[in-house]
This record gives C-alpha cells, structure tokens and sequence, in this order.
C-alpha cells in the first residue's frame, strides 16, 4: 500500500522533465506553495482532502507546468520555424522523389526484372523515400526548434506573432523584401511558342535526316529508327506534331494555359508515347541493325538492349512531365 | 467561439502584461508565491497559480528579481524580491501603461 499523497505524486510528476539541477528548489517551493494553498482552502471548508484534490486540479497537467517552469516548447515545430520547415519539405519532396522513383525503375529494368517487380519495387522505394525525407527533416527542424528555446514565451509582444517571428534570434535570416517571389512564368508567352516550334521543327528535320542521311557518319543510310518506320508511322507523328503547333499558337492566342488546352496536351503525349513505347515493345521502334554494324559484335546486344530500355524511360517520362507541366501551369495561370 | 468565450480570450490577451507589472511593483516588498496570489487576487488581478509560479521564475532568469529561501517559520518558503533591474522594468512598464490608457482615454473624446 502507497502511502504518497496526491501532492507527492504530482510534485513527483512535475519534476519528472525538470533538469536535475534545478529539482530540489523547484520541488520545495512547489510543495510550499501547494501546501500554503491546501490549507487555505482547509481552514475554509475543513474537508483538507477535498481541498488537496481541488488545490491540484487547478494546477492542472503537472508536465504542463514544469513546462511552463523551463520554457520547455510544447510543440514539436513551432511558428518560428514551421514555414522554414514547411517549405523544405515540399521542395525535397518535389525534388528526390521523382529522381528516386524513375532512378529505382530504371536500375531494375536494366537489370532485367519482370514488370510487375518494376512497379512493386519502385512503389516501394518512393513510399520510402517519401517517408525518410519527411522524418529525418522533421527531427531536424525539431531539434533546431529545442536548441534555440529559452526565449520567455509567457510574454509575447504586443505586435503579435509576426513580431516575435521576425525578431527571433535563429539559423535562419529573416525576410525580407528581396525573398518576394518573381511573377511565374505563365508558359504562354511569345518565347514559349517559339521555342516549342522551332523544337518541333528540328526535331522533324532530325528524324528525316536520320531516314535519309544516316546518324552515324561511317555508315551512310544507317538510320537509327527503325526503317519500317517511313512513310506512315512517321507522317502519323508529324501531324501529331503539327497539331502540337497549333496548340502553342492557340495557348498564346489565349495568353494562358487552360485545363481543357492542358487535356489535350496530355491526350497528343498519349497519342505519341503509347504507339511509340508498343513499337519498342515490339522491337519495330530502334533499327535492330544499327548497334551491330557500329558496336562490336560482342557488346552490341546488352548496348541495344540497354539503349532500348533508357529510350522507353525516355519516351515515357518526357510525355509524363509535359503533360504534368501543362496542367500546372493551367492551375497557375486560374 | 460564442461572444463570452471571445471577451474572456480579449481579456486574457489585454491582461497578460499586466501580472508582470503588478509582481514587479508588489514584489518591492519580499514576497512568496501564495502570498503573492492573495494579495494579486486582492488587488483585483485576477491569477492563476499556475501562471504565476512559473512566471516568477521566469523574471527571476531574466534578472527582475531575486530570491531567498527563508527557513525562520516551519514551513519553508522562496522568497522573492524585485531587482533594481526590476524596478527600473516596472517604471518602464507603469509609463508605458499609462500612455496607452491616456491614449484609449484621447479614442473616447473623439468620439
């Protein structure tokens, strides 16, 4: 049987998060002032466990108040940091999950995994990767959070939050004018159609080069294309890409990308990736000759194949991120 | 938030400052915490102690005021006096608390 009053165990409580050099007085006081109150309130109604008993519930959370005792943060990240915080996050997770996704897929690929393995792997390795980034981010911003408290929080400023925020001594400078984000680039500028014609028009000037001239010097008419490709597979991808130069046009006649101009971005990345990568597939997409007469014969199977399978990342990331880009922009641009 | 719930967190905001000043002014006399809770409730600042104790050391760290157990009665307690440092914050803190009533007062006339 324990005989600890209810004081002693909320004393023992509260000093439980106190550092050890500071127990013994914060103890004796908090038992003095208790006590003092106890009786107080005794020497009024009499009944000196009931007094106890309603003594502590006002102190309430006896961590609460130790807290309140050390400037102990009771949030994991708070105001000062947690836009720091915040905007990091997004940045990396924007940043390596993408690379570490299509990296994984890639790696497995070429190591010749089945598909479904390809897809397992990759979900897994992004799932892990999201979570390592949040988490040990967040365990930095935490520990920053600690090692920078001490500041009296009882008090704030009477120019509020923003106030203490800005003035906080901390690893981060504070704002300033100069950190007002420039205008976004609405992608539908004049420049933007440009670039995207000229691109289209180089690009179909490089693949009938290919048909007639041959990429590889020492070897004229060798096209890296698959030659069974001429005349209807590749008439068809020109009028695809013709209609994506129309479709610039009319984004800078509109002066901004809109989700139905975004739609059908992504149905023309659909209308070239899909055939394309089924050409792949089936082997009708690269000129199967063209690593056999250029590489030695000995190399030249694991260079085609591993050619092959960078051109299907390829293909399929390119028309993946245009068409996330064009659907972004519309986001921006409401 | 109902409108006594928004008047009690008005109050509290518009209050909190005020506890420090009236520690720093009453505790030119040593003081300790329950005593000093009475005689802030007497005054007609409403506390609670679980405010007070730790604000008290808090303005203790901060060099606002100075402590001393005192041993003479059976029970032992922290006593807690204001600095010069303190004094010169409460002289700051009662001006400044006066302009601002002076000012609240100059809103009124206007009207």
């Amino acid at each position: 049987m324990s005989t600890a009053t209810l004081t002693d165990r909320y004393i023992d409580a509260a000093m439980r998060t106190v550092p050890e050099k500071q127990r013994a007085d914060l103890a004796a006081e908090l038992r003095a002032s208790i006590d003092d109150q106890v009786d107080a309130r005794a020497s009024a109604d009499g009944d000196r466990d009931a007094a106890e008993r309603a003594v502590l519930t006002e102190l309430g959370d006896p961590e609460v108040l130790a807290a309140g005792y050390t400037d102990r943060p009771l949030q994991l990240i708070g105001p000062r940091y947690y836009l720091e915080w915040w905007r990091l996050l997004k940045l990396l997770l924007w940043i390596v999950t993408p690379f570490a996704a299509f990296g994984v897929a890639l790696g497995k690929t070429l190591s010749g995994a089945e598909l479904g393995d390809v897809i397992g792997t990759t979900v897994v390795a992004t799932l892990g990767t999201i979570l390592h980034l949040a988490f040990w981010t967040t365990l930095v911003f935490a520990i920053i959070e600690r090692s920078t408290a001490g500041k009296p929080s009882g008090v704030p400023s009477p120019r509020g939050a923003a106030a203490d925020i800005a003035s906080a001594p901390g690893v981060f400078s504070g704002w300033t004018v100069d950190n007002l984000p420039e205008p976004r680039e609405s992608g539908a500028g004049f420049s933007d159609m440009v670039v995207t014609i000229v691109f289209l028009i180089i690009g179909a000037g490089a693949i009938l080069w290919d048909q007639f001239i041959g990429f590889a010097p020492a070897y004229p008419g060798l096209s890296f294309l698959d030659p069974g490709l001429w005349p209807w597979w590749i008439t068809g991808l020109f009028v695809v890409m013709a209609i994506e130069a129309i479709l610039q046009v009319v984004v800078f006649l509109r002066g901004r990308w809109t989700f139905g101009l975004a739609a059908v971005n992504a149905a023309l990345n659909v209308v070239v990736a899909v055939p394309a990568l089924v050409l792949l597939f089936e082997g009708r997409l690269l000129n199967a000759e063209f690593w056999t007469t250029v590489i030695p014969p000995d190399s030249s199977e694991t260079v085609a194949t591993i050619m092959a399978i960078m051109t299907g990342f390829g293909i399929a990331a390119i028309a993946l991120w245009d068409s996330i880009d064009a659907f972004l922009k519309a986001r921006r641009a409401r | 938030m109902s409108e006594t719930e928004a008047l009690e967190t008005h109050l509290q905001e518009l209050r909190r400052g005020t506890i420090v000043l009236a520690c720093l002014r009453l505790l030119e006399q040593p003081g300790y915490g329950y005593g000093l809770l009475e005689e802030l409730e007497q005054r007609g600042f409403d506390t609670d102690a679980n405010t007070l104790y730790p604000l008290l050391r808090r303005l203790e760290k901060q060099g606002h005021l100075t402590s001393e157990w005192n041993t003479d009665e059976a029970r032992p307690r922290k006593f807690y006096r204001t600095s010069p440092a303190g004094s010169r914050l409460a002289v700051a803190l009662t001006d400044d608390f006066r302009a601002i009533a002076a000012s609240i007062d100059a809103l009124s006339s206007e009207n």
